[in-house]
């Protein structure tokens, strides 16, 4: 009984309800998807077993790699589009304006999209992108395009934008946090030891805010790699990524063993990139100390 | 002080349960089926005649059926799975056997589908006959300066981006049709490749793969697609209702026929209501509901003619049921359906 301390129960109260949920809704679900992914697909469902046939067949059936590196290409062109246009505007936001008013309100216009559900934000790029949308309508009346193009939607190309749209925010956030935390006199004392702007972005501000684009890029890659509302809505026969073959296993297919499988294998891939980045991180840390 | 503690929770969730269990009781009937089945035009009516409130959620695949009811919870009450997919139901243990002798029209049905193989398993039966047709094939009447005949013109590089065809298993039906191979239900693995890579090769002809009928409706209204498959009579009503002139046709390779049968889920607890249920749909109010409302044929023809017009009855084929053999009509298929439904998923993850 050492070290029990009747003043310590409340704080393990505390503690307790979020330990009760993680361990009922994660830990003991993902128990059961490990346990499924040994299982056997038999007519009419499926029959407990401890074979390792679903994982052979995910490394032996070139369709389930195929997918794996289309949705592995997806969520870097994502990141890197997030990136590009997040990391402008986050500088501009810190740098650039003035009035701390209107930072917080153009900061608030990229945060705001993420209080809308999610279906309609991805639904909202069909009227846009489709072959008589917004867009089509405007390029035609314009006279850039003399008939509708079928090339801005139900492809790629729509996939990567809308989810772009959707998961830029999280990458805008850990940015902003990251610039906003350098003292501004270090970007000075640049300047005074007469390095320029440009200089200093490159040699000051870029590896000072690095955390945050290792933590912004391992959001919104994870994200796009477990997404399968945007292939649904606005994907085309090209877009089916890994979150939707798992969804016919466990539908259509009624194959739940190779389903939990696949589950396994992609919470792996996730789990790997998230220790990566950790390791960057901190790899960063002290390079700077 | 912790009895105490367990004696107020225990009293509150009897109370809970005495509440709760009344309004049950009250009669409700919870149904996985298709789109219109429970159309608010005729389920109304009965929802006031019988006091059982109806709940309802849509599938767009008969591949949707089994994993739902596999999910278990007691969810559902009654489904509606064609004849490809009601033996799985049989043999998984998810229906119960059907108390014909409570349905007051069932020697009216069809004999043909009473008797049908995929609804009778050992002499019993597991399934109540309610609507049939065929999947046959639709396009744009502007686009199509002649119309097309064939399957082929699914394939044809002309309509590129303006095909669309059902994200199902019968995707290997249709591809296998237009290999020659009319045996579709029992194609050997050569012949199901056959029919996965003439899929893989019309990919870029596709806009988009349909997955429930409300969005084919979509695609063709936003001008997405021109050809398609389509669940006869249905879809296309509803795209003509929204000002876009369509037209159904059977490809000269044929096409499949479907019929769907009622079944009631294993140890539903609202037997009462669910009978109640069967009665009417079997009858004039749920027969000419689903012919109304979806356009598809009754199986049912004797309270079918009571409730429709000579041209509809006719139109439907119900004095023909005949048209139901001369199309391809759907089957079990067992341990085969895992080839089918690997080579089409193998189809849509292809590059």
């Amino acid at each position: 009984m050492k070290g029990f301390r009747l003043d310590r129960l409340p704080g393990l109260a505390v503690l307790s309800a979020p330990l009760v949920w993680a361990v009922l809704f994660l830990f003991i679900p993902y128990l059961i998807i490990f346990t499924y992914s040994f299982w056997l697909k038999k007519y009419p469902t499926f029959i407990p077993a401890f074979q390792f046939g679903n994982y052979a067949q995910i490394f032996a059936d070139p369709q389930y790699y195929q997918v794996l590196l289309r949705t592995g290409k997806i969520a870097l062109m994502v990141t890197a589009l997030s990136l590009l246009l997040a990391y402008p505007f986050a500088y501009f936001l810190v740098f650039k304006v003035k009035s701390s008013r209107v930072r917080s309100l153009l900061y608030m216009a990229v945060i705001a999209p993420l209080w809308v559900s999610y279906l309609l934000r991805a639904y909202i790029w069909k009227t846009i992108l489709g072959s008589e949308g917004v867009l089509n309508s405007f390029l035609v009346w314009t006279g850039i395009l003399s008939a509708p193009t079928d090339l801005l939607l139900y492809n790629q190309f729509s996939m990567v934008v809308t989810l772009t749209y959707i998961f830029i925010p999280f990458m805008v956030m850990p940015i902003f946090t990251a610039l906003e935390k350098i003292p501004r006199n270090l970007v000075e004392a640049a300047g005074d030891l007469g390095v320029t702007p440009w200089g200093a972005l490159a040699k000051v501000i870029w590896p000072l805010s690095l955390p945050g684009v290792i933590a912004g890029a391992t959001f919104t890659f994870c994200l796009t790699f477990g997404d399968f509302i945007a292939p649904m809505l606005v994907g085309g026969p090209d877009g089916v990524m890994i979150a939707n073959v798992i969804t016919s296993q466990y539908g259509a297919a009624l194959n739940w063993p190779l389903g939990s499988a696949l589950a396994v294998v992609l919470l792996i891939i996730v789990l790997i990139i998230i220790e990566l980045s950790d390791r960057l991180q901190r790899k960063d840390r002290i390079g700077l100390g | 002080m912790k009895n105490t503690f367990v004696r107020k929770i225990s009293t509150a969730l009897v109370t809970l349960g005495l509440v709760a269990g009344p309004a049950l009781a009250d009669g409700q009937v919870n149904i996985l089926t298709w789109e219109g089945y429970a159309d608010a035009s005729f389920i109304k009516q009965f929802e006031t005649e019988s006091g059982c409130k109806v709940s309802a959620t849509y599938v767009g695949s008969n591949d949707d059926f089994a994993p739902k009811l596999a999910a278990g919870g007691n969810v559902y009450d009654i489904i509606t799975p064609s004849l490809d997919t009601t033996y799985t139901m049989v043999d998984a243990g998810f229906v119960e056997p059907l108390d014909t002798s409570k349905i007051t029209e069932w020697n009216n049905i069809y004999e043909k589908f009473r008797k049908s193989a995929g609804i009778n398993k050992d002499g019993v039966t597991y399934g109540m006959p309610y609507a049939w047709g065929a999947i046959a094939f639709m396009y744009r009447v502007d686009k199509f300066p002649t119309p097309p005949t064939s399957i082929a013109d699914l394939w044809n590089e002309q309509y590129k981006g303006k095909v669309s065809l059902w994200d199902d298993k019968s995707a290997i039906y249709v591809a296998a049709r237009l290999e020659g191979n009319t045996n579709i239900y029992e194609l050997n693995d050569a012949q199901i490749e056959q029919a996965k890579q003439k899929l893989i090769a019309q990919k870029p002809l596709i806009r988009k793969y349909w997955a429930t009928a409300g969005e084919l409706v979509d695609l063709y209204v936003a001008g997405e697609v021109w050809i398609s498959n389509t669940w006869a009579g249905y879809q296309s009503a509803q795209i003509k209702a929204k000002g876009i002139d369509v037209k159904e046709f059977i490809p000269k390779e044929n096409a499949e026929g479907w019929l769907d049968s009622w079944m009631i889920v294993k140890d539903t607890p609202n037997k009462d209501c669910v009978y109640k249920f069967l009665n009417m749909q079997s009858s004039e109010l749920g027969q000419c509901g689903v012919a109304n409302v979806n356009g598809y044929s009754a199986a049912n023809p004797v309270a079918a003619k009571k409730c429709m017009k000579p041209e509809q009855y006719d139109a439907l084929h119900q004095d023909d049921p005949a048209y139901l053999d001369s199309l391809m009509l759907w089957r079990n298929l067992g341990e085969r359906l895992e080839a089918y439904t690997n080579a089409w998923n193998a189809v849509k993850a292809a590059n």
